[in-house]
């Protein structure tokens, strides 16, 4: 399902104009990663995509919807937003429930909940808490029950709203794994991420935003490459990036498998 | 985004540069004169000759005049009905509604209470239009009285446009998870139990963290506290207080005597 957003402006009720123009194309099955400064306007775009946001201007279609033309209720079946706070969802007695509100909420059949809830929580290694309590579960854990509330929605786009924000190395690693396992099954991957480090290991690629325009549009590689471009939106490319770039390396390297890859030419 | 964490609005008026002690001994004032002075329109008149003109001077009569109509007035309207139509009094019959009666004693009765609590709330929206609740906290703290009912006061201020705050983006993850808002008025009812849990957990969890974050930078150290801001203060505006407070025992006596 494509994602499709024409000269997209918004302005916010007190006049701050987050989006000014924005035209950007989502094929079906893509890993994006959006970056920028804070306040470029990532989440504002982000949330046109699930129509918690109107456009003040052009628009945006999710397939063959246009977002101002549906509820949100509604849009909620194509788009999935896990929101970056945890604390702003959960409200169940255990695990389970929780995670079964969404697609109980899309009125599925109840095997059908029971099934995406299952594969949900396996996904986000959530299987052995069903019962807990989310509010008794670490706020990393929490992050984790939210992030499957969302998966077990099955949507075909799925929008990650700074998923990595306080995590640990571990949960950082299933987060990751959860992005690779919704890639392996086609989905969509959208993320807004200050981690530049998880954007260039697990997103093919990066779209930067800088004032509400669109700075920077490419393949991964490309856009973390030009480091004075994304100067201007204060994003730093990964560490091994630059250090690929103080080594006078040709190509732009944005992991550790492809520096020593380099390094051994 | 912006979330407004506090009512005020910021203007360059004479209200505003009034110290906070004066505006809110002048809001109690008003409420105690217009609820103990034993004549029947001394409401309105506290509300059209002191608090409307109040807010003209002080430039926020736009914001006073949206929460008068938006919030106070269908509170006090549905006060007013009530005490209409259920208040035992008075026999000439003026409206019927059933077999309720509404009385002209009743209604004027009614009328009275109710303008008595829109002139209490109109005050007190007034005084949180045109003063910060750090401000107000600084000048309290300042005045010797402990910074831990400075600290009650200003979070009973912020409490409401912070939990607004916090609700509107509770309400935009459940959607986003289908949760309907939208649409009958039993699927919102039904809707309550995903927006509430999260409010209230939400806030108690804010309250402890920010109780340990104050406590870890000293807030209840018994040294005397520097004050960041120099709140305004006069002559004229301490003559003014005690006026108010006079004006507030004399209210009490005539009301007394009246009696």
């Amino acid at each position: 399902m494509n994602i499709e957003i024409k000269s997209l402006h918004f302005a916010y009720p007190d006049g701050t104009e987050a989006l000014k123009g924005i035209s950007l194309t989502i094929a079906s099955g893509e890993q994006i990663a959006i970056v920028g400064q804070n306040g470029a306007g990532k989440t504002t775009l982000a949330r046109h995509l699930n129509g918690l946001l109107k456009p003040s201007g052009g628009t945006v279609f999710v397939g063959d919807w246009e977002t101002t033309q549906h509820p949100v209720a509604k849009l909620a079946a194509r788009v999935g937003y896990v929101f970056q706070n945890p604390d702003e969802q959960l409200f169940s007695r255990d695990v389970l429930t929780e995670v079964s509100f969404g697609p109980r909420n899309l009125g599925y059949a109840k095997e059908k909940v029971d099934a995406l809830a299952q594969r949900a929580l396996a996904l986000t290694e959530l299987s052995e808490k069903t019962e807990v309590n989310p509010y008794d579960l670490s706020p990393t854990w929490r992050k984790m029950v939210a992030l499957a509330s969302i998966i077990a929605m099955d949507t075909p786009i799925v929008v990650f709203d700074e998923p990595t924000t306080g995590q640990d190395a571990a949960n950082v690693a299933r987060i990751a794994r959860v992005v690779a396992e919704l890639k392996r099954e086609g989905k969509t991957v959208i993320a807004i991420t200050h981690d530049i480090d998880f954007c260039a290991e697990n997103f093919e690629r990066v779209v930067a935003l800088s004032r509400g325009q669109i700075l920077l549009d490419g393949a991964t590689r490309d856009v973390l490459g030009q480091e004075a471009v994304l100067a201007q939106t204060y994003v730093e490319p990964p560490q091994l990036t630059r250090l690929g770039k103080r080594l006078g390396l040709k190509e732009t390297v944005v992991n550790q498998e492809e520096l020593l890859q380099a390094l051994k030419k | 985004m912006s979330d407004r964490l506090s009512f005020h609005v910021q203007r360059d008026s004479f209200l505003h540069r009034l110290n906070p002690l004066t505006k809110l001994t002048l809001a109690f004032a008003l409420v105690v004169v217009a609820f103990v002075l034993p004549f029947y329109w001394t409401p309105i008149f506290v509300l059209f000759a002191v608090i409307v003109p109040l807010s003209v001077s002080g430039k926020i009569f736009r914001e006073f005049s949206w929460a008068a109509l938006r919030l106070i007035l269908p509170a006090v309207g549905f006060l007013f009905v009530m005490q209409a139509l259920f208040q035992p009094i008075g026999e000439q019959v003026v409206f019927k509604f059933y077999f309720l009666d509404a009385t002209t004693e009743s209604v004027a009765y009614a009328f009275r209470n109710a303008a008595r609590i829109f002139v209490m709330i109109s005050a007190f929206t007034l005084f949180l239009l045109s003063t910060h609740p750090s401000e107000l906290m600084s000048d309290l703290t300042r005045r010797g009285l402990p910074s831990q009912f400075s600290y009650v006061v200003i979070s009973t201020l912020q409490i409401i446009p912070q939990m607004q705050a916090k609700a509107n983006a509770i309400i935009a993850a459940q959607r986003s998870r289908g949760l309907d808002t939208e649409s009958s008025f039993l699927k919102r009812a039904g809707a309550l139990g995903p927006l509430v849990g999260p409010l209230v957990f939400g806030s108690l969890v804010e309250v402890e963290e920010r109780a340990i974050a104050i406590e870890a930078r000293g807030f209840t150290s018994k040294r005397a506290k520097t004050s960041l801001y120099e709140i305004a203060d006069s002559k004229f505006e301490s003559v003014l207080r005690w006026s108010l407070v006079a004006l507030v025992v004399l209210s009490i006596g005539l009301n007394l005597w009246h009696s």
